[in-house]
């Protein structure tokens, strides 16, 4: 019943210095197609400095990132980007000068299928249809939970292979918390490939397949999500 | 004054106001961007002005290395203005390339590059002295083939005159205001350099090419800057190669006082500038330079934002 897991992002000893510090050292991480994995891990582990490894925002010092079997360790933005690797950036990064309708239409700018962005654009707000309403308002007007959720259809506006999702619930309310992590599951339901970086380790776990531990730079615990939520040092840790 | 001389000045504040505007938006799009004053765009002027001079296939002067060389062809006016400016947009991505770009790699401070663009002025300047000699050019005389020197906007019994070469100078900065203005709020390339101005890194995470739209815009920039140079140059003539320094300071005037990096700041502040200046008295036209000056500190003492400036609010 099981088929082999085919990896589509591969981290292999992975370092990043930044600001002159070491964000990370030595990272190992995989994640195969289908799958959600969360990197869980307290504020300045280095969880976001992976990410924009990922994203080529940051040059790893030494070792490789291997995405869909090409090595993309030196690669540009905007390439990954192109390729198929999309992210919502911690903070949001909505464009708050511009429209909540042009923001979208930018997150399908590496696109050039002009129809199939009208209908994925139409598609974006029957999924959120506070988006919808607020179309033509500045980016920068809305509400946290709102803006969290066009920095996600922003991303998925690309068509990714694989999302990057950057703490998506940091600053907003537990009911806006709980909404984000159901079009998180609906994503993955409609066969999007997630690599989440959460603080809130237990929702993270819940809704991941598997999850890697960063403390202070270094993968320390790894594993099935659910074992992960059982284990001790874990659940002392990140989930009390 | 006069209703004729009201109306006058009004056309001629429009003329050069309309130059301000296109010579000031060469350094708010780039500032917009890169959030960096580039201090060689006065010389990008300069030098637009040379080249197009160089294509309508006249000769230097008598005291550079290049005393009394030709090209070997000439173009018409427009087309050498438009070449011309093409070639000064080249220059704007040259100085991107080697000024900007290897500090901005290296994560320098920003007045790095305002020093090393500072740099890249006196170098062109100088390099203009020792290729054409310091000497003034003018073009030839009725650059654009309109025919008669003046048009008349009065009756015959009361005219109005105004130069006919000011009238072409409004038109085609407003030409290029309008083309300017549809790609940046029209176009996926201007939404594009909007979002790289909001925040760069947002938008290499979006898939755009920062690099390539930084080039791009230092070649508008560049563009504009030299058009700016050919079309001052042909209402009174190129000075010489400082030709462009007086100009980028009143142009820093007019973006100062429109509001840093503001679009159509620039070309209101380069319209209020270009009418105060129209409306000096004659017996005081010594002093004109110093009106977009004192304009410039009044209007910054009652709004410090300049005119269309956003104030800034720290973001949490």
């Amino acid at each position: 019943m099981t088929t082999e897991p085919v990896p589509i992002l591969e981290l292999h000893g992975i370092t990043v210095n930044y600001g002159g510090i070491r964000a990370i050292e030595n990272i190992d991480l995989v994640v195969n197609t289908g799958e959600v994995v969360t990197l869980i891990g307290a504020n300045g582990a280095g969880k976001s400095t992976t990410l924009r490894a990922i994203s080529r925002l940051v040059n790893p010092l030494s070792g490789k990132i291997i995405y869909a079997g090409k090595d993309i360790t030196r690669a540009r933005t905007d390439e990954v980007v192109k390729w198929g690797i999309a992210q919502s950036p911690e903070g949001r990064r909505v464009l708050a000068r511009q429209s909540v309708l042009d923001n979208l239409r930018l997150g399908a700018y590496t696109r050039s299928d002009r129809a199939e962005i009208e209908r994925d654009l139409q598609q974006q707000f029957a999924l959120f249809p506070r988006l919808a309403e607020r179309r033509h308002q500045q980016a920068g007007t809305l509400s946290g939970g709102e803006q969290q959720m066009l920095a996600i259809a922003r991303a998925v506006m690309s068509r990714p292979r694989l999302l990057l999702l950057d703490e998506p619930s940091l600053g907003l309310a537990p009911l806006i918390v709980i909404e984000i992590f159901s079009i998180i599951r609906n994503l993955h339901a409609a066969g999007v490939t997630i690599l989440l970086v959460e603080q809130n380790a237990r929702l993270a776990l819940q809704n991941a397949d598997r999850g890697y531990v960063l403390e202070a730079g270094a993968i320390t615990f790894s594993g099935p999500a659910d074992q992960l939520l059982g284990d001790e040092r874990v659940k002392q840790a990140y989930l009390g | 004054m006069t209703l004729t001389q009201f109306f006058q000045n009004v056309l001629n504040g429009l003329s050069i106001g309309s130059v301000y505007a296109i010579f000031a938006l060469g350094y708010t799009l780039v500032f917009s961007i890169l959030g960096i004053i580039n201090f060689a765009h006065g010389s990008v002027f300069t030098l637009g002005a040379y080249f197009t001079y160089m294509l309508t296939g006249l000769a230097v002067g008598f005291n550079g290395i290049l005393a009394t060389t030709r090209l070997p062809f000439a173009l018409p006016f427009i087309l050498a203005l438009l070449v011309g400016s093409g070639l000064a947009g080249l220059v704007g991505v040259l100085i991107e390339r080697l000024a900007f770009r290897p500090l901005r790699k290296r994560g320098s401070d920003r007045l790095l590059s305002l020093v090393s663009s500072l740099g890249v002025a006196v170098v062109i300047v100088n390099l203009i002295q020792y290729l054409v000699g310091a000497e003034a050019y003018s073009y030839r005389s009725d650059p654009f083939g309109l025919g008669q020197p003046t048009v008349n906007f009065g009756t015959p019994e009361r005219p109005i005159p105004v130069r006919s070469v000011q009238l072409v100078i409004f038109a085609v900065s407003v030409v290029i205001l309008i083309v300017l203005t549809l790609i940046i709020n029209r176009t996926r390339l201007g939404k594009a350099l909007q979002a790289v101005a909001e925040d760069t890194v947002t938008a290499r995470l979006l898939g755009i090419n920062t690099d390539r739209l930084i080039l791009f815009t230092f070649f508008v920039s560049g563009f504009l800057g030299g058009m700016a140079g050919t079309l001052v140059a042909t209402s009174q003539s190129i000075t010489g190669p400082y030709f462009g320094i007086a100009f980028g300071l009143k142009g820093l005037a007019v973006i100062v006082l429109g509001g840093l990096g503001n679009i159509p700041g620039a070309v209101v502040g380069g319209f209020v500038i270009g009418l105060a200046e129209a409306f000096v008295p004659s017996q005081y036209v010594a002093y004109k330079e110093a009106v977009a000056f004192a304009l410039l500190f009044i209007i910054l003492l009652i709004r410090p934002q300049g005119l269309l400036g956003r104030v800034q609010v720290q973001k949490v």
